[in-house]
């Protein structure tokens, strides 16, 4: 699925945002019904969702040259060396680029605050590896 | 940036948290298990997903101004669609099957009349929030009473289980978890309910056998997809094979009458006569009689048993010792006369090298994070040598009991589940 | 004379093979266990169930005349109800079904004659063609029609094109609830094209509540297993102490063949890669692998060690049936194991124990040993070989299978302790 029909889950269509796997699940178009067959209304089972606040993205860099760039490993298996590879790539066709890899701190699903503090006041962007 | 595997997840999740817009790169999948010059290669190369080289990519991402749309703030909301559906029976079973509110399997169709008469199952309004679910770290979905009850008539509930499914519902616990890992959950009823409700905590109590069994843990599953949002594949469900026990989940009426020991609700504070269900989350079931040590002599010793069980359980999760009444009559004959002196046996006598331990899933992943962090007991852990001979489980709280089952022979099972809450049944009411 | 657990089961069973009278005593409950000091009172004492004592009961039985109930010949009649039930409200017909023991306790959709007509429409075999016969233990088995399979296929809320496959499964007269005091487990595998044609769910959430075919076909078995084998009767035809909480869907697995670079499981048993089987197995369990020794930390994750090490808490009383993530399987090849034979090969070689633990199995004292005795290979030479000789955990490699499934989100597998017990052509039943 591509990201705009992705995105049109976001209160669009109910359907879609119920089972946006249903396409996956070829849809039998219902029978139509005999005049005497008797029909019955249902409830829609679904729970209450929260609304979505949006969040503006970060502006963005003029250029990335001579700017500190912060390479972050969250814990998941392989990123870490995934991130030292692509450290590397930096070092050798954008030496002017400052890499700063670091490990997040604790398990994968936990903040780290303080290591976002640090990225703001001495990065000046992050690229974050998450997944295996 | 994030492996193609997890490219839906990704992007619906930052649509869910606000950013619809959120600057994604993709790798191959998956990077876990790949050498260095492996991934290196993924770094030269182009993003699977849009064909562009990966690196171009991401220095685009970070220079190339924002759009327009990538600037908006505001609030959206999310519709789940209308508030009721008409059509024939036969019509909707298949809309509620294709829209992804079943377990695939034929529902009672919550029909005004239906939930009407679930309703009268509980002193509260239906109008009132039981609270909310998120099926990880999503955002948390609410629902009311009303709405317990759609998946309660749904799962082919009497409306006499009506508190237990609210009780459940309001520990916010799902039981479709969006882990890769595919977790199992399950549940413990104890308290004079289980007999009021003829649930079934003899032959066959883990199976198909009875009516509280089957569509209680069942309703489980059907609020984790409806109320918690759960159970998207992709989306908000990754498992990647999947879990059997997730249709039903493991339903305990625990075998207070039969039992030599007090029932679990009472280890945990409550009065006998209160009624309460817990919750477990972990890994599956298997059974014990199967280890080494089920001896072929007179003389079975379940405490070696499920000792030597447990060797292929992770330790992350805890262990929930599933024992039939014959065993556990045995057990206190052999000098276990509560719980606690088997789970302290066990958590002493249950042990690893430090070599397996560092190898085993989770460790390197959750604990040694910790371990870093100084938490104990991984701190102490990481710092000894291989050799070292260490508890197969992080703390005695780490094991469980509880007694069920029709004595037609001595087995135990044993999961590899963890404690998570105790919820009163008797406040639903 | 029985134990008091297997009292009606014993009446029951002697019932259905013609001696409804048959002189039965009972002891409490259990032997096993027990000391001799401990059984000697059992003798000593009362049949728990008539309250008499025991060894006076027994010699009455072998020696009080028979009475003219005791020697009447000729058969007798076995009633399953009326063949319809209704017209009535489908909520009642909901209650008729789950109170009389027709069901799994779950909502079932009501088998009218419209519903079974249609699914008949599934196969071009006769409504009253029998399709096999079933029984959950060492019964006296049930026969069934085409037409009594479709309303068990329509309660379980099989759609028509699913019907050849409950077909094959019925006419294997393998039940999903075995009487057993073990509860055991069941799982099936599904291979060939039909699996697409009927979007079966072979990636993420393979095994678990993901798509209606796998679920319902799944369920259907347990239904076939209740009303057409007599399964289920808790007491009666099932015994399982504990019971086990995958025999209401069992473990449906349709083989991942596209993703997967082995052979897939039917055609290692001789079929063509575009017949349509399914396969039946039937033991303990199945577990996940992550407990495993290795299954985490490395970079380089060794599956073959894992697998083998999951297998050292199974049970020789079943084999091996290890599913795999596609994932794993392309981890396996790059480490070599470019055929399922190979690993297979592996894993029973290097899956070793003493002599010693083997024979101090229970289930192997109950099962093997008596093979032993009578010199069945390789289990005479496994009871007689030096304490500490190393034997491999199963006779041979082929009692270990492998099939593929799920959705590559991560390289995980799980591995059941069961037995491979056939394969059957779906085909057959269209």
């Amino acid at each position: 699925m591509n990201r705009r029909k992705l995105l049109s889950l976001l209160g669009m269509s109910p359907a879609l945002l119920a089972g946006s796997r249903a396409e996956a699940q070829k849809t039998r178009t219902g029978k139509s019904a005999a005049p005497e067959e008797p029909k019955y209304q249902a409830l829609n089972p679904k729970g209450t969702p929260p609304p979505v606040k949006l969040v503006p993205m970060a502006p963005r860099l003029d250029t990335i040259h001579g700017k500190t760039v912060y390479l972050v490993d969250t814990g998941f298996m392989g990123g870490g060396t995934l991130l030292q590879q692509m450290q590397a790539w930096f070092n050798q066709n954008m030496p002017d680029v400052t890499v700063v890899f670091r490990k997040k701190a604790g398990p994968y699903m936990e903040d780290d605050p303080p290591l976002w503090k640090e990225i703001k006041e001495k990065g000046n962007a992050a690229i974050m590896a998450i997944g295996h | 940036m994030i492996t193609k595997a997890f490219k839906d997840l990704a992007i619906l999740n930052a649509a869910k948290r606000g950013m619809p817009h959120e600057r994604i790169c993709f790798t191959p999948h998956p990077v876990w298990g790949k050498t260095p010059d492996e991934l290196r290669v993924y770094v030269d190369g182009p993003d699977p997903v849009s064909g562009k080289p990966l690196m171009k990519e991401i220095v685009d991402a970070l220079t190339v101004p924002l759009s327009d749309d990538e600037k908006k703030s505001g609030i959206v909301s999310v519709s789940v669609g209308p508030p009721t559906f008409t059509d024939t029976a036969d019509n909707l079973q298949e809309f509620y099957l294709n829209n992804g509110y079943t377990d695939f399997l034929p529902i009672i169709l919550p029909t005004q009349e239906k939930v009407d008469a679930m309703l009268k199952g509980t002193g509260h309004k239906p109008d009132e929030v039981v609270g909310k679910m998120a099926a990880g770290a999503y955002p948390a979905w609410s629902y009311t009473v009303r709405q317990v009850a759609a998946s309660a008539v749904m799962a082919g509930c009497r409306p006499e289980y009506f508190p237990i499914v609210l009780a459940i519902a309001s520990s916010g616990v799902a039981s479709l978890f969006s882990s890769t890992n595919s977790f199992a959950f399950a549940m413990i009823i104890n308290g004079p309910i289980r007999d009021k409700l003829e649930f079934n905590y003899g032959i066959g109590a883990l199976g198909p056998f009875a009516q509280p069994n089957a569509t209680i843990g069942r309703a489980w599953t059907l609020m984790s997809k409806n109320l918690g949002n759960g159970g998207i594949p992709g989306d908000t469900y990754l498992g990647s094979l999947g879990n059997n026990l997730n249709y039903n989940n493991v339903v305990i009426a625990e075998n207070e009458d039969a039992s030599p020991w007090p029932p679990f609700h009472v280890q945990r504070g409550f009065k006998k006569e209160e009624n309460v269900v817990s919750l477990f989350r972990g890994l599956g079931v298997v059974p014990g009689q199967v280890a080494r040590g089920s001896s072929a002599n007179e003389n079975v010793q379940f405490d070696y048993q499920m000792s030597d069980l447990f060797s292929t359980f992770t330790g992350f999760f805890g262990a929930l010792i599933i024992a039939d009444p014959l065993v556990a009559i045995r057990l206190k004959e052999q000098g276990y006369d509560t719980k606690e002196k088997l789970i302290a046996w066990l958590y002493k006598n249950t042990t690893q090298t430090v070599k397996d331990y560092k190898s085993r899933n989770y460790a390197y992943l959750f604990e040694y994070p910790q371990a870093l962090q100084g938490r104990e007991p991984f701190a102490t852990w990481y710092k000894l040598p291989d050799d070292a001979v260490i508890p197969h489980f992080p703390r005695p709280e780490s094991f469980n009991i509880v007694v069920t089952g029709g004595q037609t022979n001595a087995y135990p099972q044993a999961g590899n589940l963890s404690y998570g809450v105790s919820v009163s049944i008797d406040k639903w009411m | 004379m029985a134990t008091r657990a297997f009292a009606d089961l014993a009446k029951s069973n002697a019932s259905k093979r013609g001696m409804p009278h048959i002189r039965a005593a009972f002891t409490p409950h259990p032997v096993w266990g027990k000391t001799a000091e401990q059984l000697r009172a059992y003798i000593d004492g009362n049949d728990p169930v008539s309250g008499k004592p025991l060894m006076k009961e027994i010699i009455d039985g072998l020696t009080v005349p028979l009475t003219a109930e005791d020697t009447k010949t000729g058969m007798m009649d076995v009633s399953v109800g009326p063949p319809v039930y209704g017209p009535d409200t489908l909520d009642n017909l909901q209650k008729h079904f789950l109170n009389n023991g027709m069901t799994d306790f779950l909502p079932v959709i009501i088998p009218t004659q419209e519903k079974v007509d249609a699914m008949l429409k599934g196969t071009s075999h006769k409504p009253d063609e029998v399709v096999g016969k079933m029984a959950a233990g060492a019964f006296a088995p049930w026969t069934y029609t085409v037409r009594q399979v479709a309303v068990n296929a329509v309660m379980a809320g099989c759609e028509p094109e699913y019907f050849p496959i409950v077909l094959a499964i019925a006419s294997t007269g393998m039940a999903a609830l075995g009487s057993s005091t073990t509860s055991f487990a069941y799982s099936m595998v599904i291979n060939g094209p039909i699996r697409d044609q009927l979007n079966m769910n072979y990636g993420i959430g393979a095994m678990g509540p993901f798509a209606q075919p796998n679920a319902t076909i799944g369920r259907a078995w347990t239904l076939l297993g209740k009303n057409l084998g007599n399964g289920g009767i808790a007491g009666d035809t099932y015994m399982g102490s504990q019971g086990n909480n995958t025999n209401y869907n069992n473990i449906v697995i349709a083989e991942n063949e596209k993703e997967s670079p082995w052979t897939p499981f039917h055609v290692q048993k001789g079929f063509k890669p575009e017949e349509n089987v399914v396969s039946l197995f039937a033991g303990e369990d199945i577990r996940q692998g992550h407990g495993a020794r290795g299954a985490g930390v490395l970079e380089n994750p060794m599956f073959d060690d894992q697998i083998s090490d999951m297998f050292r808490t199974l049970t020789s009383q079943f084999n091996a049936l290890v599913i795999c993530d596609p994932l794993t399987v392309k981890r396996l090849v790059e480490q070599g194991y470019d055929t399922k034979e190979k690993l297979m090969d592996w894993l029973w070689q290097n899956t070793k124990r003493t002599a010693k633990e083997y024979r101090d199995s229970a289930f192997v004292y109950t099962f093997h040993k008596p093979l032993a005795q009578r010199g069945i290979e390789p289990y005479a030479t496994w009871y007689n070989c030096p304490e500490d000789t190393l034997i491999p955990w199963w006779p041979k490699p082929d009692d270990i299978a492998l099939v593929v499934t799920g959705g590559q989100t991560n390289p995980f597998f799980q591995v059941g302790n069961l037995n491979y017990r056939v394969s059957v052509s779906i085909d057959k039943w269209m």
